[in-house]
């Protein structure tokens, strides 16, 4: 009886959501999602050059390809692990965790279809990858390009029931965040090790190197590697069968937040989707201070937001500390990288100087958050956020040296440690001032009205759109790219350390720029609104005489 | 604390509630210190206490809806969070949840049947119906709740959290954003539940309530520190923060 009424409740719910579908308008949405998805695939593709790899090289490939890519497998293993510990992998709508899971239904049969949903989901972004990544490998590497496509959807497949069925079983016995956290970091670091061993003698296998071998079916194809078909179907039905010891808890906090994630995420919020994911992962504000702050007494703004500032800096936990100091290694390898050559690590870089300038800008984060708090104090907002950079990016300065100590291992020249030293913390400080600009950003505007909205005509609104949401990623971009500069010595054979302060100097000028309009944004806003109101109002007269 | 008041009043059968070293923290801070406590069967609670007591704590963990830390709780003499204990007790959250595509109609319906143990729904329908008067709400019936006011989501959510067979109540904070006829309508519902033998525990901040109730519980930064007859005791005083 009670299933039949979970059953009948949501085919209820199944019909009066697509009785609320606008057909036409998700036929459009699809239409657009194939266009602009199958355009990127067909552009990616055709930028991917058909000439076959030397002998060499493929070998190569054979010898390594498995290790370095089971180590994609061996971080989705992390992610599932760390996901289930924290509540994952499955959301269900809080009204669910309230009236069915209280409900004595069968649990493991409720959690049954979503659970699976979100197991299919997986598959198929998993094949979907894996078969783009496939056919891509297959333009320089032997076999036909179906067969690499199907090798690559293969291992998507695995990867991603292996992931479901991490998170599940982490989830339903209870793993310990950071029991979750080091067997996943512990295997992740197995097969790096395996990466830099494999095809030596007497060198030690990786954890996920048959995930790995199956995106190699396109080329040959081992029975072996079916263990980790197989493997990753043990995992998941394990997962399946353990369902109905789920945490109501967990379940249910994860639930409330995802659903705010996705909203954030179609609203293309970024820095409420950071904000969310740190609820997701139960990160929260120190109780004590890692050290007291004595920047407390003395009169005057800037030092009473210079206190506060510092107040939550010394306030963020362990976990994020190490999340930002991975992040700047990062930055600091892709920089290094752009240094050696390749140009397109520049963006990657950016973005992740982008994310690690939301992840510091807190006090500024909150001082936008609480608009009627900041509208109500005696002092013109945009002096009082320009004077939240301060604290942050004193922050960053610990920030820098490790992208800079990142960057100087991956170049492997002791001349590298000067230019590091001069241009990392500018750099680094430039890159985030993206963050800077996406939190500004987002603060309400005491300006805008309605009939200047009205003023956008259509066709501009869209691109407006788009234009809002890559602009503090350009602005991160174009405050990492000064790294070109280095490039250029590099290669020119030139002073490595004029290159440096050159670079250094234009990232300052960058983030000295962002810093300038965060100060007069709304002031310049009030002028060119009172101008065009004048505009406007003397336009009104003009007619009103002529006629 | 070991709690054994009212327990010979309601003779010796399994209790309806009961807590074994029942316990939260939140890392470093305590939000329910170890409880023992039984509750026996139709015996009416009110669970007192300041702003983070560890009332709603205690609750929702005697519901399934969190985890203790440590112990365990029993309803009708089922671990907590199983399926029989889910069978004998309905929780009346401070935080009504609905589903946004369900009018209160539907809900009433959808949780009757979740909950019910008989093929005909007639008994459950006609309950619902009974409730949305008493409730003032018969004309709300085919709205989705989710676009109600403060007042009628809890009237709603009263509704729904009665709908059903129960042996105990778990209500928190139930008065919250009633008007006067919503608060006389929830008291006599719930004076009938009662009347019809079923366990209330009522966690609350209405001093007035706790008159009407057979036993006070009070708990201060998570520690039981009085657990007897309502008359016996300066209620205010157990309502201050330590």
């Amino acid at each position: 009886m009670n299933e039949d009424a979970l059953r009948a409740l949501r085919r209820t719910r199944q019909r009066h959501r697509l009785g609320n579908i606008e057909w036409f308008d998700a036929a459009y949405r699809a239409y657009l999602v194939g266009l602009f998805g199958g355009g990127s695939v067909l552009w990616i593709s055709s930028s991917v050059h058909d000439e076959a790899l030397g002998a060499a090289a493929i070998a190569d490939i054979a010898r390594n390809g498995p290790s370095i890519i089971g180590l994609v497998t061996a971080l989705a293993l992390l992610a599932g692990l760390r996901g289930g510990a924290q509540g994952g992998p499955i959301a269900l709508e809080t009204a669910d965790v309230v009236h069915v899971m209280l409900s004595p239904v069968d649990r493991r049969r409720a959690l049954l279809r979503p659970a699976l949903q979100r197991v299919r989901g997986a598959m198929f972004l998993g094949a979907t990858v894996g078969a783009i990544a496939g056919q891509l490998a297959g333009r320089r590497l032997p076999g036909s390009l179906s067969a690499w496509a199907g090798g690559g959807a293969l291992f998507g497949v695995a990867t991603a029931m292996l992931w479901a069925g991490a998170a599940l079983l982490a989830h339903t016995l209870g793993c310990p965040r950071w029991i979750a956290t080091s067997s996943g970091i512990g295997v992740v670091v197995w097969q790096t090790v395996a990466i830099f061993q494999s095809g030596r003698t007497g060198g030690i296998a990786g954890p996920a190197d048959s995930f790995g071998s199956l995106a190699m079916w396109g080329w040959r194809q081992r029975p072996i590697d079916l263990v980790a078909v197989a493997v990753a179907l043990v995992a998941v039905t394990a997962g399946l069968l353990t369902l109905g010891r789920i945490s109501l808890e967990a379940l249910a906090r994860r639930s409330a937040l995802v659903a705010q994630l996705r909203f954030a995420v179609t609203m293309q919020d970024l820095r409420t989707v950071i904000l969310l994911r740190r609820q997701l992962n139960q990160e929260q504000a120190r109780r004590r201070p890692w050290r007291k702050s004595g920047a407390t007494s003395g009169r005057g703004v800037t030092r009473a937001v210079w206190s506060r500032g510092w107040h939550g800096l010394l306030r963020f936990p362990a976990t994020r500390l190490v999340r930002i100091g991975a992040l700047a290694a990062l930055f600091g390898v892709l920089q290094a990288t752009v240094v050696r050559g390749t140009t397109p690590a520049v963006l990657a870089s950016a973005l992740v100087a982008f994310v690690i300038g939301l992840e510091v800008m807190e006090p500024l984060s909150q001082e936008v958050d609480q608009p009627d708090r900041t509208d109500s104090f005696p002092i013109d907002r945009g002096e009082l956020l320009a004077r939240h950079l301060l604290a942050p990016t004193i922050a960053l300065i610990p920030f820098a040296a490790v992208a800079a100590v990142a960057a100087v291992l991956v170049l492997g020249s002791a001349d590298a440690i000067v230019p590091a030293a001069i241009f990392a913390l500018p750099n680094l400080v430039a890159g985030s001032a993206g963050g800077v600009v996406s939190i500004v950003r987002d603060a309400p505007d005491p300006i805008k009205t309605e009939r200047q909205q009205s003023f956008v005509p259509p066709e501009m609104a869209g691109l407006g759109a788009t234009l809002r949401l890559l602009l503090p990623v350009i602005v991160s971009t174009f405050g990492t790219s000064t790294v070109f500069f280095l490039r250029a010595a590099a290669d020119a054979g030139e002073s490595l350390i004029a290159a440096a302060v050159r670079g250094a100097l234009g990232s300052a000028l960058l983030a000295l720029l962002v810093g300038y309009w965060v100060k007069v944004r709304d002031r310049v806003r009030r002028r060119i609104r009172a101008f065009m109101d004048e505009g406007r109002a003397q336009a009104l007269g003009t007619t009103r005489l002529a006629r | 604390m070991k709690s054994s008041q009212g327990t010979e009043e309601f003779g010796g059968q399994r209790p309806a509630l009961r807590t074994l070293q029942l316990a939260k923290d939140y890392g470093d801070r305590p939000a329910v210190l170890p409880l023992d406590l039984e509750v026996p069967f139709g015996q009416h609670v009110a669970l007192v206490g300041h702003n983070g007591s560890g009332k709603t704590t205690l609750l929702r963990m005697v519901a399934g809806l969190l985890d203790p830390s440590g112990g365990s709780a029993y309803i009708s003499g089922h671990r907590s969070g199983s399926a029989s204990a889910r069978a004998s007790l309905s929780w009346l959250s401070d935080t009504p949840t609905f589903y946004d595509d369900l009018s209160l109609r539907e809900h009433l319906h959808y949780v009757a049947r979740l909950h019910s143990q008989s093929e005909s729904s007639a008994p459950a329908e006609a309950r619902a119906e009974e409730l949305l008067v008493r409730l003032q709400l018969e004309n709300r019936g085919d709205d989705i709740p989710t676009s109600f006011s403060r007042g009628l989501r809890q009237k709603a959510a009263i509704a729904i959290a009665l709908v059903r067979p129960f042996q105990l109540l778990l209500v928190d904070e139930p008065f919250v954003g009633l008007d006067e006829a919503g608060k006389q309508s929830l008291l006599e519902l719930l004076d009938e539940a009662a009347g019809a033998g079923a366990t209330l525990v009522v966690a609350t901040h209405e001093l007035a309530f706790v008159d009407r109730v057979h036993r006070l519980l009070a708990l201060r930064d998570g520690e039981l520190v009085y657990d007897g007859a309502p008359g016996a005791t300066d209620v205010h005083r157990l309502v201050r923060p330590g």
